[in-house]
């Protein structure tokens, strides 16, 4: 058995986990203030890379510029998303909502393809690109700063919701609506953030997705695997969006070293099968999920 | 205005066509459609069969997700596994009115293996084991080249009856229509009996139901197996028209687009599905000639954008009739029905 | 909105859609004497890049043509619509067309496309199609008889690059060559042929890696490749991403293997994108390139003709791709119709295959033969950093 090789696998896989948890708690977020599973989270990631690289490339703004301006585009969209597709379809069954999402990803999707075109596109260097090197071991530079990425904006979103009475408001809202209401808490506006934030996460994602690899329309599809990482954490778990990223992560990357790069894809849905019969409500979950 | 419609025996009443105008247009439906394939163009009886075969599929997710309340998001991977095992039969020489069984038989049968662990869950969690397991069975597509033929695909040989030749869309319109008629009426009839009562029951209320005494989850299985044999002829008819089973045929998008067609078209309801299924058909049709008259009018290249178009179209209808009509177009159509059934009085 | 408004608006928008499906067979069938050339390319979907591209190159050609009287006198006319890459779309789009205009000629967006109407274009009888697919399945003038390719297939294409391996193979020892190819069936069709040829030329393969098509996460793969030093790593199957990023990791981690790609990763814009670090990468074009310092008739005829065109789509491979198509199309009809005789299949397929010593005028440096429904040419290029120089001669394969 070659440790190096398995260390080297796991430990790239671990790192890429990173970002999957970035994703993971984009879905997190929504689901625990408005218990919806966000089926165009994909979309805005890729959105949020698009309207970064048009800031970016034909404008050639700095690049603190362009992700000022992507932040607050995706933001928007995602409270207009809120307030114009969710919200009148409140107390719809679950069905409605899927589809309501779904329906939102083909449209953002196509529209995607409209306005850039569906080649290849390349972003500028975001990321350094050096390898730390250890002994025998080598990390590319781009999956270290996206992992230390990804952590910083995790324990800052965390640090938010406990510390911050805006994050405890939003906390409070998911938990118990009616509550919160009579607590005065506008539970209709930390819906909407909570959409914004989730929005803003995507984003963030989705430009560091497209930096390290290239940017097109179905950039999108990565948010599909990591439905994985959500179904093993636990829907409306911040940890569980953790440990499920890096788990997932880890597990992807061993299985491309050993079985070969077409199996990337089926790994996390396997996941979420194994996790489903074994543990539906996955590892750090609220146990609400009623079962026959 | 209706007047003097009632009944006398629980038999009449529970009849699926029930007045003497109702058989005329089915009488004049059934003349039509036999008349379609001599009067209409090669690429109108191309759509029709496409649309047979959409209605198989369409039918069977109505019945698992707006009869029964399960979400499916994995209808397309089912199809695919009826298209390649009609591959598979077809070149071991099994004549097509097996095959096409055995395609129904084996996707039910997946369909069981996949509805015994995730049915036990409800939901989106249930969502989201169907959108795994159509990612899983597309991996299996790909990667099982000595039965599917991996990403090349497997070519499906023609459908004969004796030593007649049933290929091209002339002679498949006479296959699949009558199947998908069949496969309507049976669907209709499915939800006159106690299986689809329970099924109903389950979709409502499903405490009450298995207060009732229905066994929860032999009644899903069963949805989800019916659901997936509807699937698998579907898929099956797919390869004997298409002649070629591919892995990217049979993904994500195609299970979307029958989601959509039975969202759009009205969730159980089997008019609403005939709607869906045709409506959804038919867009992107005239959206291409949308396209072909703004392009003769002078803008060249927007034939570039149709693609684009179409998604966008695509999600607005869906996300339009969430919104504005959930209930779809049975219901459009139920309350135009009413307007003319109680005119001169209104609604 | 109120029930009434509702049921208006939903009611008009039904009426008019119906109206407008039922409109479609109002559309301009093909005038008579008029020779239909349909198409249905690949111009959205992942395949974009190249396939607006071949969109323009072949109705440029037809523009031209006609500029030119046409031929035989009569008009051309280019029917298109866009597949998105999708064979069920693609098989729509040509059945459309051939009950609408029964055109002779067909250009297809895919090997997956080729095959699902190989039968009805057996039992039609009327056409020969043609598409981007270099299959070694579809260069099969028994199997597929009114199929061809306007170029080698895959498989010719990296027993090229295997010879120039061999060929510049210093000291006893032979290189060891790496496989990186997508998970499609563009992909992998020359994979086998390629491993059985380098294993008869006696070069190791150290190495296969099988990747999703498109961007994609590499760093699990890289640490393989890292392992396993191949000297030369051929990649197949993609048209840009991720051969520029597996080959910025290459250097980053210090593997001196030198990269290889077949035509469609050896467009100037690929190749563009991988700056500094793509120099030394090789590569074999069976077409030359419109940058070349060689002026041919051809090419620049593609060069005034194409550049009235926005965004320059003439100095792609895939533009001259279509024109070449374009000007195959032409001599079968042309052959087919100075010999007095019907533009059926048949006709076409022997025209088609006594195309020999055929000199295009620059797109293949030697004059070419379509005898086995192929043109098995090609030439072997060096990628500079600055620019992309041929290292061989015109190479005929087989």
């Amino acid at each position: 058995m070659d440790w190096p090789l398995f260390l080297e696998f796991s430990l790239v896989g671990l790192l890429s986990g990173g970002l999957l948890a970035l994703i993971a708690l984009g879905f997190v977020l929504v689901y625990k203030g408005t218990r919806v599973i966000n089926f165009a989270m994909g979309e805005f990631m890729m959105l949020g890379a698009y309207v970064y690289w048009t800031c970016a490339v034909p404008l050639e703004l700095p690049w603190w510029a362009a992700l000022a301006i992507t932040l607050a585009a995706i933001g928007l969209l995602a409270a207009a998303v809120e307030r114009f597709v969710l919200r009148p379809l409140a107390g719809q069954p679950v069905i409605s909502i899927v589809m309501a999402t779904i329906g939102l990803a083909a449209v953002l999707h196509g529209a995607a393809e409209g306005i850039w075109g569906g080649q290849n596109l390349a972003l500028p260097e975001l990321l350094p690109r050096k390898p730390l090197i250890l002994g025998e071991l080598l990390l590319p530079g781009q999956v270290l700063w996206s992992f230390a990425l990804a952590v910083a904006l995790i324990a800052a979103f965390t640090a938010y919701f406990r510390l911050s009475k805006g994050g405890v408001a939003m906390r409070a809202a998911a938990s118990d609506p009616v509550t919160a209401y009579a607590m005065g808490i506008d539970v209709r506006r930390t819906q909407r953030l909570t959409w914004v934030f989730a929005g803003v996460t995507g984003a963030v994602a989705g430009i560091i997705v497209a930096s390290m690899t290239s940017l097109s329309p179905s950039l999108g599809a990565v948010a599909l695997g990591v439905l994985a990482v959500i179904i093993l954490g636990g829907l409306d778990s911040v940890a569980g969006a953790i440990v499920g990223g890096l788990a997932v992560g880890w597990l992807e990357a061993v299985t491309v070293g050993y079985f070969g790069g077409q199996a990337r894809d089926v790994v996390p849905y396997l996941v979420v099968l194994a996790i489903l019969m074994v543990r539906p409500y996955g590892v750090f979950g609220t146990r609400d999920i009623e079962r026959l | 205005m209706r007047i003097g419609d009632f009944k006398a025996t629980y038999r009449h009443d529970e009849a699926l066509f029930d007045t003497p105008v109702q058989r005329a247009w089915l009488a004049a439906l059934a003349l039509a459609l036999v008349a379609f394939p001599f009067v209409a163009g090669s690429y109108y009886v191309y759509l029709a069969c496409l649309l047979g075969i959409h209605l198989v599929s369409a039918t069977g997710l109505n019945i698992v997700t707006g009869y029964t309340g399960l979400i499916s998001l994995g209808q397309a991977a089912f199809m695919g596994v009826g298209c390649y095992t009609v591959a598979v039969a077809a070149k071991a020489g099994v004549p097509f009115w097996l095959a096409l069984p055995l395609a129904g038989a084996v996707s039910a049968a997946v369909g069981l293996v996949v509805g015994i662990p995730s049915l036990r869950i409800k939901g989106l969690y249930f969502a989201v084991a169907t959108l795994a397991a159509q990612f899983v069975l597309g991996f299996v597509f790909r990667e099982w080249e000595s039965v599917t033929g991996g990403v090349r695909g497997a070519n499906v040989p023609a459908a004969a009856l004796g030593g007649f030749e049933l290929s091209g869309e002339q002679r498949l319109y006479f296959v699949i229509v009558p199947i998908a008629a069949v496969g309507l009426l049976a669907a209709r009839n499915l939800f006159r009996t106690r299986v689809g009562r329970a099924f109903i029951a389950i979709r409502d209320r499903d405490i009450s139901a298995e207060v009732l005494g229905i066994s929860l989850f032999r009644y899903k299985l069963a949805a989800f197996a019916i659901g997936s044999f509807y699937a698998g002829v579907a898929g099956g008819l797919w390869g004997y028209f298409l002649r070629v089973a591919t892995p990217e045929v049979f993904g994500f998008g195609q299970s979307i687009f029958y989601l959509a067609a039975i969202i759009v078209g009205g969730l159980g309801s089997i008019l609403g599905t005939i709607l869906g299924a045709t409506f959804m058909t038919l867009v992107p049709e005239v959206l291409r000639a949308a396209v072909g008259w703004i392009e003769a009018a002078g803008v060249a290249d927007a034939g570039v954008y149709l693609a684009a178009v179409r998604e966008v179209v695509f999600g607005l209808l869906i996300l339009g009739f969430l919104v504005f009509e959930p209930h779809g177009l049975a219901e459009v159509w139920r309350r135009t029905r009413r307007f003319f059934h109680l005119w001169p009085f209104r609604t | 909105m109120t029930v009434f408004d509702r049921r208006k608006f939903i009611g008009s928008g039904l009426a008019g859609s119906a109206l407008a499906a039922l409109g479609t067979p109002l559309r301009a069938y093909a005038q008579s004497g008029e020779i239909v050339i349909g198409a249905a390319p690949p111009i959205t979907g992942v395949f974009a890049f190249a396939g607006a591209a071949l969109h323009s190159g072949l109705g440029d050609w037809v523009e031209w043509k006609n500029g030119k009287g046409g031929i035989a006198g009569r008009r051309l006319r280019y029917a298109a619509e866009d597949s998105g890459y999708k064979v069920d779309q693609a098989v729509a789009i040509f059945k459309k067309f051939v009950a609408q205009y029964k055109p002779p000629v067909f250009y297809g967006d895919s090997t997956g496309w080729a095959k699902a109407i190989a039968p009805e274009l057996s039992q039609l009888g009327s056409m020969l199609a043609t598409g981007p697919s270099f299959s070694s399945d579809l260069a099969d003038p028994a199997k597929a008889p009114y199929y061809f390719m306007p170029g080698p297939t895959y498989s010719g294409m990296i027993d090229i690059l295997l010879d120039y391996i061999v060929k510049n193979a210093r000291g006893a020892e032979k290189p060891s060559v790496a496989f990186v190819y997508s998970d499609t069936e563009f992909g992998r069709d020359p994979i086998a042929a390629g491993k059985a040829k380098a294993a008869k030329l006696g070069i190791p393969v150290a190495l296969e890696i099988i990747t999703k098509p498109g961007a994609v996460d590499v760093s699990a793969e890289m640490i393989k490749l890292r392992r396993a030093k191949p000297d030369y790593v051929i990649f197949h199957g993609y048209v840009l991403a991720p051969i520029p990023e597996f080959i910025r990791q290459m250097r980053e981690t210090g593997l001196a293997s030198r990269g290889m790609g077949t035509i469609y990763s050896m467009d100037k814009t690929t190749l563009d994108q991988m700056g500094a670090t793509g120099a030394g990468f090789l590569g074999v074009m069976p077409y030359r390139y419109s940058f070349d310092s060689e002026k041919t008739p051809t090419m620049e005829l593609i060069r005034e003709f194409g550049s009235r065109k926005p965004n320059n789509p003439w100095q792609t491979i895939f533009y001259t791709q279509g024109w070449l198509v374009g000007m195959i199309f032409e001599q079968v009809i042309g052959r087919t119709l100075a010999a007095k005789k019907e533009l059926t299949g048949p006709n076409m397929k022997a025209s088609l295959e006594s195309i020999a010593k055929w000199d295009t005028g620059g797109i293949f440096g030697v004059p070419v033969s379509l005898k086995t429904h192929a043109i098995p040419v090609g030439r072997t290029y060096l990628v500079t950093g600055k620019s992309i120089e041929p290292v061989s001669d015109w190479i005929t394969i087989g």
